[in-house]
């Protein structure tokens, strides 16, 4: 059964269609890659799963069987769908494990009012809390700076700790915005070890989209390509790398030298 | 900075067991010491001194509860001081016309605050910074010269012989008196603040201060916890009111809620730390001392305040708290590098 599910899917800002009648399934623990050149719609397409934009009318988004359209991003959030950013958007000035606990903030189990007047308590469940978090850093190897504020650490560990975060929400489904930009190819497979690990540990669900296509390639069930926010081609990784379409958004198309000449002069 | 450290750091140990023990004795303990104080102040200075301690818990008060709108949640507000004005003349209106005590009317106070703090919180649902800041700037004026202008508010004459509270027979009508009740007040203010910001409401708070986008994808509702900070800030700022109103002499008056008074209680947040509570608390100390203290020149205090601003904002704009973070963060820093450079040799 498909866990994430876009039904004609359409985004426009002004007049341009970011994303027009795009049609996704993401299969239930599967790791789906979605690639396509710049602009083509990916990160158009995360903001619009998560409901950080809105769809155009007509599109319908459906999670585990429920439709979340027109939900707001932090119900679809406790639903258990978690990101990442490009831009990653880390609490820079909290610290790594404050970072964590807001990510877990949709399964803390107190009220406003409780922190009041119920003191001990709220102590009591929020250092069970720090306690899964640091347990949870241990295993991504950021456990000796979870009193530093997130602004001090790395590139590398930024990009973990963002990762880190988003499994503190214990999602079923796993969005990755390119985990493995401007890391180095070591580090990129560390990374992706990471994600494999917490894969199978959670039983997760991935999407990810990544410009490195050797990452999309080597760890992905099922790859879609978009091209100007249209699905140019999808299926496993040696079907979509034959796929003439895909070649022709990435690489242009071949051109004669009578067409050469007419768009030089256009 | 090293000694200054040191120096601290016998007592604050000593504070930490007493915390381990129960979380509530520390408070105590600090009760305790602050008890005399205004014995001391009298037998060494004067009685203004002891007015002077009153005025610094009102404003730590005001100063604790604006940051964690301002200082936690990052929503930029002008409009806090129209939110004490309106605790303050609640509950003298109330203790004055219908004759109602003064722990039924600072509660009604607190709770009108509170409810002019939705109003207050509504724009920024959609509005940030600098705009955020000309809306609320709007408010608070409002209500001041909604009472400049009312006669029942109290207009240009303020509101006078406002009672003072009484517990039994003890009434609270001299500055020493008063000193115990707004002690105690800014001493609960400054722990509630600590347990709601050391909660999940606090770390949501911060997130929506860091970025607002990444922490509703985080399963944070935004909208809520903004509404939430404004609102509990207003029930600081409406308790601050209504301890104010009830001060003796008991008086009230517009010019206690201007926009200048409203950039001092800014100072006090920014030179203090903006988010950190301890930070708000030592801005409202010095900076209430050195407005006192330079009441003779009234006309540049504007002039002085802003200047401060600026420089505090361009050359340490993390505040005095901010400092105190940095050296413990660069201290834990070198604790972990030596601790690898040990496991490694």
């Amino acid at each position: 059964m498909a866990l994430l599910e876009t039904i004609g899917l359409s985004k426009s800002f002004g007049g341009l269609r970011a994303i027009s009648n795009l049609d996704v399934d993401v299969e239930a623990g599967s790791i789906h890659g979605l690639i396509g050149p710049n602009g083509s719609g990916k990160s158009t397409f995360f903001n619009l799963v998560t409901g950080v934009y809105q769809p155009d009318p007509g599109s319908k988004i459906f999670f585990d069987g429920l439709d979340i359209t027109k939900s707001p991003s932090h119900k679809i959030g406790a639903l258990g769908i978690a990101r990442t950013f490009q831009l990653l958007r880390l609490f820079s000035e909290m610290t790594v494990l404050q970072n964590l606990m807001v990510g877990y903030h949709t399964h803390v189990s107190y009220g406003f009012l409780k922190t009041i007047f119920n003191n001990s308590a709220i102590a009591k469940i929020d250092a069970q809390t720090s306690d899964e978090m640091m347990e949870l850093l241990e295993f991504i190897g950021l456990a000796d700076f979870a009193s530093m504020p997130a602004s001090e650490l790395s590139g590398g560990q930024r990009r973990l700790l963002a990762l880190g975060r988003a499994m503190a929400m214990r999602p079923k489904l796993l969005m990755l915005d390119e985990p493995a930009a401007g890391l180095s190819p070591v580090n990129v497979d560390r990374l992706m070890a990471i994600v494999m690990a917490l894969k199978e540990r959670f039983g997760l669900t991935v999407l990810i989209v990544e410009h490195i296509l050797k990452v999309v390639m080597e760890t992905c069930d099922t790859v879609t390509v978009l091209d100007y926010g249209q699905k140019i081609g999808e299926g496993s990784p040696s079907e979509v790398k034959d796929d003439h379409a895909v070649i022709e958004a990435y690489l242009g198309q071949e051109m004669d030298d009578d067409e050469i000449r007419a768009a030089l002069n256009a | 900075m090293n000694a200054v450290a040191s120096l601290l750091e016998y007592p604050s140990s000593y504070i930490e067991k007493l915390g381990n023990i129960h979380r509530i004795l520390p408070w105590i303990m600090a009760f305790v010491v602050l008890l005399p104080l205004p014995h001391i102040l009298e037998t060494t200075l004067n009685e203004y001194y002891v007015y002077l301690a009153n005025r610094i818990c009102i404003f730590i008060m005001l100063c604790v509860g604006l940051n964690i709108v301002k200082g936690f949640c990052g929503q930029v507000t002008v409009g806090h001081v129209g939110l004490y004005a309106i605790g303050a003349v609640t509950s003298a209106l109330i203790s004055l016309h219908l004759g109602w005590s003064f722990w039924i009317s600072l509660p009604l106070g607190v709770f009108a605050a509170g409810l002019a703090g939705v109003i207050v919180g509504l724009p920024s649902v959609r509005l940030e910074g600098a705009y955020l800041a000309l809306a609320t700037l709007g408010l608070g004026e409002s209500v001041r010269i909604m009472i400049a202008v009312t006669p029942f508010f109290g207009s240009s004459t303020g509101l006078i012989s406002i009672p003072s509270p009484a517990i039994g027979g003890f009434v609270f009508d001299t500055y020493r008196s008063y000193y115990y009740l707004v002690m105690t007040a800014a001493l609960i203010g400054i722990y509630l603040s600590f347990s709601i910001l050391r909660s999940a409401t606090g770390r949501a708070f911060m997130a929506v201060r860091e970025d607002t986008i990444a922490a509703a994808v985080h399963g944070i509702n935004v909208t809520k916890y903004k509404l939430l900070a404004f609102v509990i800030s207003a029930l600081y700022a409406g308790a601050a009111g209504g301890l104010f109103a009830h001060m003796p002499p008991g008086y009230i008056h517009h010019n206690n809620f201007t926009i200048i008074e409203m950039v001092t209680l800014l100072l006090m947040v920014v030179l203090g730390g903006i988010g950190h509570i301890w930070g708000g608390v030592i801005g409202a100390i010095i900076v209430t001392i050195i407005y006192d203290q330079t009441l003779e020149f009234y006309f540049y205090q504007p002039l002085l305040f802003g200047l401060s601003m600026v420089l505090i904002v361009l050359f340490m704009p993390r505040g005095i708290g901010g400092m105190i973070d940095r050296y413990l963060v660069t201290k834990r820093f070198m604790a972990i590098q030596e601790g690898k450079s040990n496991g490694a040799s």
